[in-house]
C-alpha cells in the first residue's frame, strides 16, 4: 500500500466515522424507535382483534412490506412536497425507516405475542384481570423476550439500511466515505473503510445483543429486594427467602 | 350456590356436553369423574367461560346469566369470585411466587398492597410454599408449581374453586402434595368441584361425585354411595376399571 493510500484512509477514518456517530446511529436509533411503537400497535390491533384497525393494520403491513424501501423514501422526500408537505432530509429518513420497519416489527410483535400459551391468558382471566390487564401484565412482558432476537436482527439491519438516505441527501457515514472516494479516486479503499465502520458499529449491537438476552430470563437473584419489606405487616424479612 | 342448567355445548359439530345440570352448595366437595372426552374439562371451562357454551344457564352467588348472551362484565363478576386451577398449573412465568399470588388481589382486585401481602404470606404459608416466594415459576418442581396455583387461586378468597385434573400433569411422586393441600382445604369448609382422575381423593374427599359420561351425567351422588353400591352399570364398570389401575 503507497503512503499515499494510508495517509487517506487514515485521515478519512473519522471524517467517516464522526459522521456516522452523529448522523448514523441518531438516524438508527430514531427510526427503530418509531418501528418499535408502529410495530407494537399494528400487533396489538391485530391480536385484540379490533374491527377496521384490524384491517388497517394488514393493509399498512401489505403496502410498506411490499414496496421497495428506497421507493418509499423517494416518495416520502421527493413525492409528498408536491401535495404541500416538505420534509427536511433527516426527518424524512426517520419516518421512511420506521415507518417501513414497523411492518417488518409489526409481524415479529404478533408471533412473539401468538408464541405465549394459552394458559397464561385464561389464568390472568381467572384471577380477575381484564384483557388490557392481562396484555399489560402478563402477555406482553412475556412476548417480549421472544421478540427481542428478530428485532434486533432487524435494528442490525436497519443500521445498514440507513446508507441509503445518502440518496436523500442526508449526509450520514456512507454519504461521507462517498465523498472523500470522489475527491480521492480511491473508491476501493474507503468504500471498505466504510464498510468497516458499518461492522465495528453492528459488531458493537451483537455484543449489546448477547448482553441483554442473559438479563431477559426470569430467574430469582441474590439481592432481589422486597418491595413491600415496609409494610410491617407481622411477617419478617427472612420469610421472604 | 353454584348451579349450571341444561348446558350443552358442541366442538365443530361434535357435541361435548348433552344437557349438564350441575349443582354445587356451600362447603361441599364434589369430584367429577368419567372416562377421558367425557366432557369433564369442558364443563368447568364452560362454567368459567374459558369456552362459551352453546346453551345454559348458570345461578351463581344469587344472580341468573344465561351462558350465551352474558355480558363481559359479568363474567368477570362471575370470574372475580370463581378460583380456577389448571391442570398446566399456568403461573405467569414472568412474575415471582409472590408477585403471582399478589396480582389477582392487587391489579384485578385494587386490594392494599400491605393488606394483599399479608394474605399472600397467609395462603403461601398454607401450601407451604413460604419459602419459595421470590422464586420464578421455572425455578420450581411441578407439584410446586401446582401449590402456588392454588394459593394464587384461594388468595382472594373466592366462593367456590375449580379444579381441572390439577394433578395429571404431575409425577405420582409429586401428586401426594398437591392433594395433601386440596384435602387440607376440604377439611377447612372450601366449596370446591374437582374433575379429576384420582378415585382415593374422590371417595375419601369428596362429599358428593358425578359421573359423566359422552357428554351427559351418568350417576351422581354421596360419594361413598356411589363408590360402595353404584346404581348404573357404567359407573360400575368404570370403577372397577378404575380400581384395577389403583
Amino acid at each position: 500500500m503507497s503512503d499515499r493510500l494510508v495517509d487517506i484512509l487514515v485521515t478519512s477514518f473519522m471524517r467517516i466515522l464522526i459522521p456516522g456517530i452523529k448522523v448514523t446511529i441518531p438516524l438508527t436509533l430514531l427510526s427503530f424507535l418509531l418501528s418499535l411503537v408502529i410495530g407494537l400497535l399494528l400487533a396489538l390491533v391485530q391480536v385484540a382483534n379490533i374491527k377496521g384497525l384490524k384491517e388497517f393494520a394488514r393493509f399498512y403491513i401489505w403496502i410498506f412490506r411490499g414496496t421497495p424501501l428506497i421507493v418509499q423514501l423517494f416518495i416520502i422526500f421527493f413525492g409528498l412536497p408536491s401535495i404541500g408537505i416538505t420534509l427536511d432530509a433527516f426527518p424524512a429518513a426517520v419516518l421512511a425507516f420506521g415507518m417501513n420497519l414497523g411492518a417488518y416489527n409489526a409481524e415479529v410483535f404478533r408471533s412473539a405475542i401468538m408464541a405465549i400459551p394459552k394458559g397464561q391468558l385464561e389464568a390472568a382471566y381467572m384471577i380477575g384481570l381484564n384483557y388490557p390487564q392481562a396484555m399489560a401484565r402478563v402477555i406482553l412482558p412475556q412476548s417480549f423476550p421472544v421478540a427481542f432476537p428478530n428485532l434486533f436482527n432487524n435494528l442490525i439491519s436497519l443500521l445498514k439500511d440507513t446508507s441509503l438516505a445518502a440518496s436523500i441527501t442526508v449526509i450520514e457515514l456512507f454519504t461521507s466515505a462517498q465523498q472523500i472516494a470522489a475527491r480521492t479516486y480511491e473508491p476501493f479503499a474507503l468504500y471498505c473503510e466504510a464498510a468497516l465502520i458499518y461492522l465495528i458499529f453492528s459488531t458493537a449491537l451483537t455484543w449489546l445483543q448477547n448482553w441483554i438476552e442473559k438479563k431477559l430470563v426470569w430467574k430469582s437473584g441474590e439481592n432481589d429486594k422486597d418491595k413491600d419489606a415496609d409494610c410491617g405487616c407481622g411477617r419478617n424479612k427472612a420469610m421472604v427467602g | 350456590m353454584l348451579e349450571v342448567k341444561n348446558i350443552h355445548k358442541s366442538f365443530s359439530k361434535s357435541p361435548v356436553l348433552r344437557g349438564i345440570d350441575f349443582k354445587v352448595e356451600k362447603g361441599e366437595v364434589v369430584a367429577v369423574i368419567g372416562p377421558s372426552g367425557s366432557g369433564k374439562t369442558t364443563l368447568l371451562r364452560c362454567i368459567s367461560f374459558l369456552e362459551k357454551a352453546d346453551e345454559g344457564e348458570i345461578v351463581f352467588d344469587e344472580y341468573t346469566h344465561d351462558m350465551v348472551h352474558i355480558s363481559k362484565r359479568d363474567i368477570k363478576k362471575v370470574r372475580m369470585n370463581m378460583g380456577f386451577v389448571f391442570q398446566s398449573f399456568n403461573l405467569f412465568s414472568n412474575m415471582t411466587v409472590y408477585d403471582n399470588v399478589m396480582e389477582g388481589l392487587v391489579t384485578a382486585r385494587k386490594m392494599d398492597r400491605c393488606e394483599a401481602r399479608k394474605k399472600t404470606f397467609e395462603v403461601l404459608e398454607k401450601v407451604g410454599m413460604l419459602d419459595k416466594t421470590k422464586n420464578y415459576p421455572g425455578e420450581l418442581s411441578g407439584g410446586q408449581q401446582q401449590r402456588v396455583a392454588i394459593a394464587r387461586a384461594i388468595a382472594p378468597d373466592p366462593k367456590v374453586i375449580l379444579f381441572d385434573e390439577p394433578t395429571s400433569a404431575l409425577d405420582p411422586e409429586l401428586t401426594g402434595e398437591v392433594l395433601d393441600v386440596m384435602k387440607k382445604l376440604a377439611k377447612e369448609g372450601t366449596t370446591m368441584v374437582v374433575v379429576t382422575h384420582e378415585m382415593g381423593f374422590a371417595r375419601d374427599v369428596a362429599s358428593r361425585v358425578v359421573f359423566m359420561e359422552n357428554g351427559v351425567v351418568v350417576e351422581e351422588g354421596k360419594a361413598k354411595e356411589l363408590f360402595e353400591n353404584p346404581k348404573e352399570e357404567r359407573t360400575r364398570q368404570f370403577l372397577s376399571a378404575m380400581s384395577k389401575h389403583e
